[in-house]
């Protein structure tokens, strides 16, 4: 049922592939998907006068000069503070909660079951900027306006009806039987749960968690429209310098990569269970 | 013991053993509450952040609330904001422009991504590379991905306007545009949204091509079917859970799209990149009109309701054609 990522792309086929189209699409497609990535972090390890020269430069002298100004004069750190806060805590949030829930709709009948799983779907098709509007009222008078627990809240409940979506279809997976031998030798519902349900729930909870965290560690709007400067996380904060004419193309360099990095050495580390993981609920 | 289950109606029926009764630590399971219990966490989040901006949002939109002239006296309106939007123009603008830029985009990512994933059904040197440079853009944020490309395409000394400033005065034409003119820019952020996402149809398509069994292409074989018809009669039918999955997930996020755009042309040159969200935020956080905000923001609550629904349905439909 496991599959990893090269057999879900290479089937064996019997001998090397000799036209020399295929390579020419496949080069194509690859450099156009890749430059501009390359070319961004080509640019953040670039000089000031560097990445403003016409015509752009490809070979130079990599400094850190970029990355030196975003931390000590930008104060990169505490929004990456806030940006890891704020993404951790919604992630263990919503992935404990949803998982119970998933749990319930998947294990148990009862009236209406149908209805509330489509109605929790429907909390994630609203799109953010739909309910950010009301939510800025809403959290000017609660005063959770730019602070991170209105955010982490915010986030936990975005996130749970994917949570719950993803968990449900796996859940259904784990045979019922198991729980109930748990049971019936005297363990206690929550006890089977532990110890017999969770562990074959492992690699499908690891990928809904690194799921939630990316999301998190990426969204845009709500932060945006709802912190100022105390709980403002990494996106705003980049978005809020890069608009801003005096910045140049060194320092919008390194500040995309601030954002990106932590999430894809995170992804690297882990990808062996990620891909498991979310295979496991596709190829089933 | 297959209809064994743990709910309190199924788990009566069935006597484990008619000596000894069912053990007391299994009741908890058999209150009808017990799901209840475990969703209520959940319920009660999504109610408090779902529900309670859904009834604010429709007080706000039966109002006339504009919070840039507080001086204006509330009045209830009732239905009116959301005539008044049936009837404005640059409702009817916004909502095509999110529904061309949907439709292409999913469009040219399905079809690239099936190229894609039917050239990597080859055996290629150095396929593990080439799946990587693909994936790249995937897994970078949107919101990064806008800069990059405002970055790239900054006119005159952006990486591309520069090179295609270039190839334009060599080849004596005009430069071309891409953000800065209204036609160009709908066409450019549609580009930017392929680039970023076809390596998502991708990876799903991949996965469902290798999810056909090998028989019907060997009876295809024996059969002599060019490999035009293979394609029409067997990858592509028997690929539609895949397609139908990797397309709904695209359609919805592709409505949903706002940080690339916000971030790249925030709806413009005049609106002619302002989608549906765009115009959202633009008439509540710039024109402070929160009113008539609520009331599109329910109207575009409806239209993926309707949208969702119908998804669902032909999802659940073909899971059960799957299962058969």
């Amino acid at each position: 049922m496991r599959q990893d990522l090269s057999s879900i792309t290479s089937p064996d086929a019997p001998e090397e592939e000799r036209n020399w189209w295929v390579h020419a699409i496949l080069g194509l497609a690859s450099a156009i998907a890749s430059l501009p990535v390359i070319w961004i972090v080509l640019t953040a390890f670039m000089s000031r006068e560097t990445a403003q020269s016409m015509p752009p430069q490809w070979i130079f002298q990599p400094t850190l000069d970029a990355f030196r100004e975003l931390i000590i004069e930008r104060d990169m750190l505490y929004f990456m503070m806030n940006s890891a806060i704020v993404a951790v805590a919604s992630t263990i949030l919503s992935v404990t909660l949803g998982m119970f829930c998933a749990y319930a709709l998947a294990r148990f009948d009862f009236v209406g079951k149908d209805d509330v799983a489509f109605w929790i779907l429907t909390n994630r098709m609203m799109p953010a900027v739909a309910i950010v509007l009301p939510m800025f009222l809403i959290f000017q008078t609660v005063n959770l306006l730019d602070t991170r627990i209105g955010l982490i809240i915010l986030y936990t409940a975005m996130q749970l009806p994917f949570v719950v979506w993803m968990l449900k279809g796996y859940f259904e997976e784990v045979p019922r039987q198991l729980e109930e031998i748990a049971l019936v030798d005297g363990d206690t519902w929550l006890g089977a749960f532990r110890r017999v349900v969770l562990p074959m729930m492992t690699p499908a909870i690891t990928a809904t968690a690194i799921f939630v965290l990316i999301l998190s560690w990426n969204e845009y709007a709500f932060a945006f429209f709802l912190t100022g400067s105390e709980a403002k996380t990494l996106p705003p904060a980049v978005v809020t310098f890069a608009v801003n004419a005096e910045v140049s193309w060194d320092v919008l360099g390194a500040a995309c990569l601030i954002i990106t990095a932590p999430i894809m050495i995170f992804v690297i580390a882990v990808q062996r269970q990620f891909i498991s993981g979310l295979s496991m609920g596709l190829v089933r | 013991m297959t209809d064994t289950s743990l709910d309190g109606r199924s788990n009566t029926s069935p006597p484990r053993d008619a000596a000894t009764p069912p053990a007391p630590k299994v009741s908890i399971q058999n209150r009808a509450y017990f799901p209840w219990l475990l969703m209520a966490p959940t319920l009660i989040i999504l109610l408090v952040v779902g529900i309670f901006p859904f009834g604010y949002s429709i007080y706000l939109a039966s109002t006339n609330i504009i919070l840039s002239r507080p001086q204006l006296d509330t009045f209830f309106l009732g239905l009116e904001q959301y005539q008044d939007l049936m009837q404005d123009p640059q409702f009817f603008n916004a909502l095509r422009i999110t529904f061309i830029y949907t439709i292409t985009a999913v469009f040219i990512e399905f079809w690239a991504g099936l190229g894609l994933a039917l050239l990597f059904k080859r055996n290629i040197r150095g396929k593990a590379v080439y799946r990587l440079l693909l994936l790249l853009p995937m897994v970078i944020p949107p919101l990064v991905v806008g800069l990059i490309w405002r970055y790239m395409l900054f006119p005159n000394s952006g990486l591309i306007s520069f090179y295609s400033n270039e190839i334009a005065t060599f080849l004596n034409i005009a430069p071309p545009t891409f953000l800065s003119a209204p036609g160009s820019a709908l066409r450019t952020l549609i580009f930017i949204d392929v680039w970023q996402w076809t390596a998502f149809m991708f990876l799903i398509l991949s996965a469902g091509l290798a999810a056909i069994p090998p028989e019907p292409y060997e009876a295809a074989e024996i059969d002599g079917a060019s490999s035009w018809r293979v394609f029409w009669t067997i990858t592509l039918p028997m690929l539609r859970p895949a397609i139908l999955i990797a397309v709904v997930i695209r359609t919805m996020d592709a409505f949903r799209t706002y940080d690339q755009i916000a971030v790249l042309t925030a709806g413009g040159p005049g609106n002619s990149t302002e989608t549906l969200n765009i115009w959202l935020t633009n008439l509540g956080f710039r024109f402070f009109n929160v009113s008539k905000a609520a009331a599109l923001s329910l109207v575009i609550f409806v239209i993926i309701v309707v949208l969702s629904f119908v998804f669902v349905k032909v999802l659940s439909r073909t899971s059960i054609e799957e299962r058969e």
